[in-house]
């Protein structure tokens, strides 16, 4: 039995957005590609799975990038250019800050937030709304250097806000803007969606997510991001793409310094001129290349010269009242004790108690997300993979629920009420969970700490050198882009411009 | 433009660029491949495992219990007790897989002394497998698993302290488990089992069950049929008795035949307790699905051209209307892999190209934009028309 063709242009490892968004790009221009996922359906952690009749969000809190109908931004509007079709839902504000001293919930739009941390911390309308400016002039920087690489002089001319701000950290730069820091407060939450505390982030990433998220606002798809997914996936093989479930990848097959196919569990050997791999460099280069003679220094150098980012911990529950008899009102609720984002980066490295949660009710996005008189709740942390490293396969259980209890007690006390006595349905999910479902490298979803040391600008610049294998891509979180779903499908376009700029030079020299 | 109050230079770019290749010229050339996080998964989830029966012993009269060890020598994994086991049987050459609650205790997986344990009754007909294991099944033999797997345990972020187990015929197995449990001491909760039977003879495990009685665990048993001398509770699992054995706040934990998850669905209502404290096993495969509501009667005798594609590979097979695509496969020994075969966990998650079918609605565990992309659970799929399916290679 032949269950392959002999040969396919692109192999992509991983059906998740990332790849799917490489796999969607390639086959719009008439490549021949084989997408292999290790799970039964599409997605990676953008997925959804059913307890109880009831469906539930995997992961998803809020996607950026997408932008309102006909004014789409640059993920909603690939995905339309694609031909897939999502039902958007747009979340209402941008998040309740419930941190020491603050109470405050604020809506999208620079002016509106502006606004809102005014009357919140009076005075301060001017340096916030010419902060959020500035970081949506970099933001359209960013966007168009993405696009039209040009010469520094140039771009100092045309992008100066960019360069300017290039070389320093999103803390040094708000410290320029001389705010009181219930202001800078107010302007921190969104931080753990980049995950990395103050001190190290660069501006340019800090940027970037405050204009897409506080600009343009965040939209979530109305069937849960498996509809995205699953989406993505229609589209891809209606394209012409082969996508094969439960397929997992052992080995990246190498000759001279260039990638020529797969192996797969099963002992499929499946030959193709490209591979773009979700699994991450660490992986890849450590134990996926054969041969491993195949693997350069320079690859192992580059891999343990980068730090991982955040993992993921969340306790998602059905809850048997709705919202709005529970009194939850806000669609995403930022708690913290404090608001030092370096020292909250800290504390991500240990097992708790954690100190700051994410709360997301889909409902209030998505009246129509759970049956009739129940809501969902989830409380997430991002723990760095440092603590849970330590964790052994028998106290796994055990600190899982002392974690989940924790954050559940934690909230209670903002509720006002105890999650417990309502829980219909709840899931603990870990890192292990990750691990698991997805095999990424230690649970790890967020990709590579952004910091100074490892910049998006760097990663840019540097980009050509740290191709170690010929035909060989990446594309995740791992990736220049980084973390979240909106970046997952930039990194995966990236990843497919990579490999057609290589075939259009391959055939050149030909 | 001109950033009032913040002078910054114009040679950060190139800074960032030096330390990156700074911090990579420092870096270790040693490959770091531990993946701790990783292998926690692996080693509650291995996958498919090799497994080797040991032991063999009655569990009643009419039911067996089977001890597995792993063949590579490995501890089983953890597990949550009332979880399952997914086996796969080889016979014939053709891979029948099917779900088993697990009647041993999650202690003893985890012992040095690694097994697991399944109890299973001989059928009255239906269950091809269910006499395999009664009455072929020898020490000795191999066979694949998969486990833990299901929803069915004590979640003690959610239910009660008291679990109220209201269990009929085989379907003890799950409770075994949590009593064994309790009893080791290594899961908190008190249980009280309501164990419906026909006859005294009929009760599955009760030595194993009597022997591990204690203020933790009570076990009633409950005789349906005529038995003269029975001093015990009589009937069935009815509203009244459930209420006489219940406490302040109990979560009800509900495994049987479905005639019983009809018959208490009707008696639970009758209880007037929160939704979040009933629970029910999955509702396990229809048994006759030309007598489940919406389904066309006319076709039940009928049988289709099956088209199973994997990857380029199409083989065509026959399907009997009145059977799941996971049967059509399994008899045309096509490999379909299924873990819960009830419809709610998603393994056998299938995608239907071409055809007409009817999905079992007791057992439609699927998600939204699943169901608008028709992709179906196999197990709990009927062809109703020639159906091309694509399914993942194994």
């Amino acid at each position: 039995m032949k269950f392959y063709k002999d040969h396919y242009d692109v192999i992509v490892i991983g059906g998740a957005l990332a790849g799917l968004s490489s796999a969607l790009m390639l086959a719009e221009k008439g490549k021949d590609v084989l997408v292999l996922e290790r799970h039964n359906l599409p997605g990676g952690i953008a997925t959804s799975f059913v307890r109880g009749g009831i469906e539930i969000e995997a992961s998803l809190h809020e996607m950026m990038s997408i932008g309102p109908k006909g004014n789409r931004l640059k993920v909603g509007k690939f995905l339309e250019d694609m031909g897939v079709d999502v039902e958007w839902l747009k979340v209402p504000e941008a998040y309740h800050a419930s941190i020491p001293g603050l109470e405050v919930t604020l809506h999208p739009g620079l002016e509106t937030f502006a606004k809102e941390v005014d009357a919140a911390v009076p005075g301060t309308y001017e340096k916030v709304l010419k902060l959020l400016n500035l970081c949506h002039t970099v933001f359209d920087s960013v966007n168009e250097l993405s696009i039209h690489p040009m010469s520094k002089v140039k771009m100092l001319l045309k992008h100066e806000a960019f360069v300017k701000t290039a070389g320093y950290s999103t803390q040094e730069v708000i410290d320029s803007f001389d705010l009181p820091q219930k202001a800078q407060d107010l302007l921190a939450p969104y931080w753990i969606y980049v995950g990395s505390g103050f001190r190290e982030l660069p501006f340019t990433i800090f940027a970037v997510l405050m204009a897409d998220y506080v600009g343009y606002g965040s939209y979530i798809p109305r069937k849960f991001s498996h509809e995205m997914s699953l989406k993505m996936a229609e589209r891809a093989e209606a394209m012409g793409v082969q996508i094969e479930y439960r397929q997992h990848v052992e080995k990246i097959l190498v000759k001279n310094g260039r990638v020529y196919g797969v192996r797969t569990q099963r002992g499929d050997e499946i030959h193709a001129d490209y591979v773009i791999s979700a699994p991450y460099p660490n992986k890849v280069y450590t134990s996926m290349i054969e041969p491993k003679s195949e693997v350069p220094e320079g690859a192992i150098k580059m891999v343990n010269g980068r730090r991982l980012s955040l993992a993921a911990f969340s306790v998602i529950m059905i809850l048997d009242k709705t919202a709005e008899e529970l009194g939850i009102r806000d669609y995403s609720i930022f708690h913290g004790d404090t608001m030092d984002t370096d020292l909250l980066y800290r504390d991500l490295a240990g097992l708790g108690p954690y100190r700051y949660l994410t709360c997301i009710c889909h409902n209030l996005a998505n009246p129509d997300a759970t049956p009739e008189g129940t809501c969902s709740f989830s409380i997430t942390t991002l723990p760095r993979v440092d603590g849970w490293q330590t964790v052994s396969a028998d106290d796994y259980d055990r600190v899982k629920h002392e974690v989940a209890s924790q954050m559940i007690d934690m909230m209670n006390k903002y509720l006002g009420f105890d999650l417990r006595e309502h829980i219909l349905e709840c899931v603990i999910e870990t890192p292990m969970t990750i691990a698991h479902y997805t095999g990424m490298w230690n649970g790890c979803i967020y990709g590579y700490a952004h910091t100074m040391e490892d910049h998006i600008v760097a990663r840019l610049q540097t980009a050509e050198e740290e191709k170690f294998i010929e035909g060989l891509e990446f594309a995740g979180a791992h990736q220049i882009s980084g973390d979240g779903m909106g970046p997952a499908v930039t990194n995966g376009r990236k990843a497919a411009k990579n490999v057609l700029d290589d075939m259009k030079k391959r055939e050149a020299a030909k | 433009m001109k950033i009032k109050g913040f002078l910054k230079d114009v040679t950060g770019a190139s800074r960032v660029t030096k330390a990156r290749l700074g911090a990579f010229a420092a870096a270790s050339k040693q490959p770091v491949t531990g993946d701790p996080i990783g292998e926690v998964a692996q080693t509650w989830h291995p996958g498919s495992m090799e497994l080797k029966v040991v032991d063999i012993r009655p569990a009643c009269k009419t039911a067996k219990t089977v001890r597995f060890v792993r063949t590579d020598g490995k501890k089983l994994p953890p597990f949550y007790a009332g979880q399952f086991i997914s086996l796969g049987f080889l016979l014939d050459g053709k891979l029948i897989c099917r779900p088993y609650s697990i009647s041993s205790a999650p202690f003893e997986a985890r012992q040095d002394d690694s097994f697991v344990e399944i109890t299973v009754r001989r059928s009255k007909g239906d269950g091809l497998i269910a006499d395999y294991i009664n009455d072929e099944l020898k020490i000795g033999d191999t066979l694949t698993g998969t486990m833990g797997l299901g929803q069915f345990y004590f979640e003690p972020l959610r239910d009660a302290k008291h679990i109220v187990a209201l269990a009929g015929g085989v379907g003890i197995t799950p409770f075994a488990s949590m009593a064994k449990e309790i009893a080791h001491g290594t899961l908190d909760a008190d249980l009280t089992i309501l164990y419906g039977s026909v006859t005294s003879d009929d009760i599955v495990l009760k030595d194993e069950l009597d022997a591990i009685r204690s203020d933790r665990v009570r076990i009633v048993h409950v005789l349906s049929g005529d038995e003269p001398g029975w001093t015990g509770e009589r009937g069935f699992l009815t509203a009244e008795l459930i209420k006489k054995y219940s406490r302040e706040d109990n979560t009800y934990f509900i495994c049987g035949p479905q005639v019983m998850y009809r018959f208490l669905r009707e008696e639970i209502v009758k209880l007037d307790v929160p939704r979040r404290r009933i629970r029910f096993e999955v509702f396990g495969q229809a048994k006759d699905v030309a007598a489940l509501p919406g389904y066309p009667a006319e076709m039940k005798d009928k049988t289709f051209a099956l088209t199973v594609v994997r990857g380029v590979q199409e083989d065509v097979i026959p399907a009997r209307a009145d059977e799941s695509l996971v049967t059509a496969c399994e008899r045309a020994g096509i490999v379909l892999l299924t873990d819960c075969r009830s419809g709610e966990c998603g393994f056998c998650r299938t995608k239907v190209l071409k055809g007409s079918y009817f999905v079992s609605p007791e057992n439609d565990g699927r998600r939204a934009a699943d169901k608008d992309f028709d992709y179906v659970h196999a197990c709990a799929t009927y062809p109703l028309s020639d159906m091309t399916i694509k399914i993942p290679i194994v």
